[in-house]
């Protein structure tokens, strides 16, 4: 209990400082100006939201693999945060792009495959809600997220290879070519920020998914007796 | 400080959904953490 | 018995399963029309724009057809439960999702072939010399949209609301065959070749990723 205030904690405090530090810290950048600030947390966001995805492609392996209901727990926890992170990625950058660009959004490689990724890991979710038998669900949701993750740099690729004829404006979520080292070292810092919020919220919702489980072997314990 | 409006949307914005999502999971939490507690006792009076 | 035998079997059934009445040909040519049709109400068909806008919405169409069409693929196996007897037929489960997906491919470019002519005609656009590379890029995305199509198609039917779950699964799914095959199509019909050998790479690279994926896991989606 006191573990997980404590972890709380930090993480807030963590966030706080990396906001800190984007907001006050790092000098402002000389074509976007301020405007540019929001790229700590909107990139780190999406690294964050990456890994959280990543874990799920690993969970889903090990459940297809082992079988065991701690790595669906994972697999749907670390989509579900992934999902957050991927959220507010896809949030952030139009409230960027619009007094950047002039444009709230484009369909370059890595928007497009960012909003796939958002709709493949629905699916998954969704799936998961339409399939009532939990070892079935597990085993078919695990089976989709492998494919879904296999998908995703091919969309990339796909977008990268065929549609440069039809160019986007600049590509979003870079920001920086010369990142001088202050600005280098708070993107580094509200990456690593953000991944600890990642591992927290991770660690509670598997907690929940743990619960979850519990209760539904308790329940079948109850119906035989 | 030009923009500083969308800087601050976008800061709040994602923390919001940072934020709603972890209190609909302790929300979750709490309440099968109830149901958890009530059933572990039916278990108890079984036995 | 080998995967290729057992395959080869299980495809003659397969496709005499669809010859006896052709009513999935019948039905997914009938929808592609369809789209096709209302598709060009939503523009001017005899403009220069719809050579650019041509391809994709063939491509679109045919992907709307094949989500709807790959539905029956294990559906069909749940009456009478045939799938526990196909799986007991063969040695290997590989067999199975091959010969489906060969199925599939084929009735896939069945439906794209039949409908080419229309599709020149209707938006006016010049295919007769580039039709053997139409043919390779058609069979390299019917293929790309089957191998999906299949393995999804095996996830849904055991869930509920499959038939709305299974384009929603599987649409986004192909997006880069999506876009692959229309540039690939759009550049053919435009007669600029540079697009066509990356193209073909690309569905080549494609088919071959989803096809290992289906072999490593297709045992498992057959599950009981």
């Amino acid at each position: 209990m006191w573990k997980r205030a404590i972890f709380a904690a930090i993480v807030v405090s963590l966030m706080g400082a990396a906001a800190y530090a984007s907001l006050f810290i790092a000098p402002t950048e000389r074509t976007m100006g301020t405007l540019q600030r929001i790229f700590y947390f909107h990139a780190a966001a999406a690294w964050a939201g990456m890994t959280a995805f990543s874990v799920t492609f690993v969970a889903n392996l090990l459940y297809v693999w082992r079988r065991q209901p701690r790595w669906d727990a994972l697999g749907v926890s670390s989509a579900e945060v992934g999902l957050a992170f991927i959220t507010t990625v896809l949030i952030t950058g139009p409230i960027w792009a619009k007094p950047a660009w002039g444009i709230y959004w484009t369909w370059d490689a890595r928007l497009t495959s960012t909003f796939v990724l958002w709709l493949l890991y629905i699916c998954y979710l969704l799936l998961r809600t339409l399939i009532e038998e939990p070892e079935r669900r597990a085993l078919l949701s695990a089976l989709f997220g492998i494919f879904s993750f296999l998908d995703v740099p091919l969309v990339f690729g796909a977008i990268r290879w065929f549609r440069t004829q039809h160019p986007a404006p600049v590509i979003m979520g870079d920001g920086n070519s010369g990142l001088n080292p202050t600005m280098k070292a708070t993107f580094f810092f509200s990456v690593l920020a953000m991944h600890v919020l990642m591992v927290f919220l991770i660690m509670e919702r598997n907690r929940l998914e743990k619960m979850r489980f519990e209760v539904d072997v308790i329940r079948h314990e109850l119906e035989v007796a | 400080m030009k923009n500083l409006g969308s800087v601050f949307a976008a800061y709040i914005i994602g923390w919001a959904v940072f934020f709603v999502f972890y209190v609909t999971v302790a929300r979750r939490t709490s309440q099968l953490k109830d149901e958890l507690d009530r059933l572990r006792d039916s278990v108890k009076k079984g036995k | 018995m080998s995967l290729l035998a057992n395959t080869g079997v299980l495809l003659g059934k397969e496709l005499k399963t669809e010859f006896r009445s052709r009513e999935l040909l019948t039905t997914t040519v009938i929808f592609v029309v369809i789209v096709l049709v209302l598709f060009s109400f939503t523009f001017d068909p005899l403009s220069d724009e719809a050579r650019r806008f041509g391809s994709g919405l063939l491509w679109l169409a045919f992907l709307f057809a094949a989500s709807l069409m790959v539905q029956p693929c294990f559906l069909r196996e749940q009456t009478n439960d045939t799938l526990s007897a196909l799986r007991l037929s063969v040695s290997d489960p590989f067999a199975i999702f091959l010969a489906k997906l060969a199925a599939n491919t084929l009735f896939l470019m069945i439906t794209e072939l039949s409908l080419l002519p229309v599709f020149a005609v209707m938006y006016s656009v010049p295919v007769v010399g580039v039709l053997h590379w139409l043919v390779l890029v058609f069979f390299l995305g019917s293929l790309g949209v089957s191998i999906a199509g299949t393995a999804l198609s095996s996830i849904s039917a055991q869930a509920r609301m499959r038939e709305l779950l299974l384009p929603l699964l599987l649409l986004p799914m192909l997006t880069p065959i999506l876009i692959a095959c229309t540039e690939v199509t759009a550049a053919l019909l435009d007669r600029s070749p540079y697009v066509l050998w990356k193209g073909i790479g690309f569905l080549v690279a494609f088919d071959i990723v989803f096809l290992t994926a289906l072999w490593l896991f297709g045992e498992y989606l057959l599950e009981e």
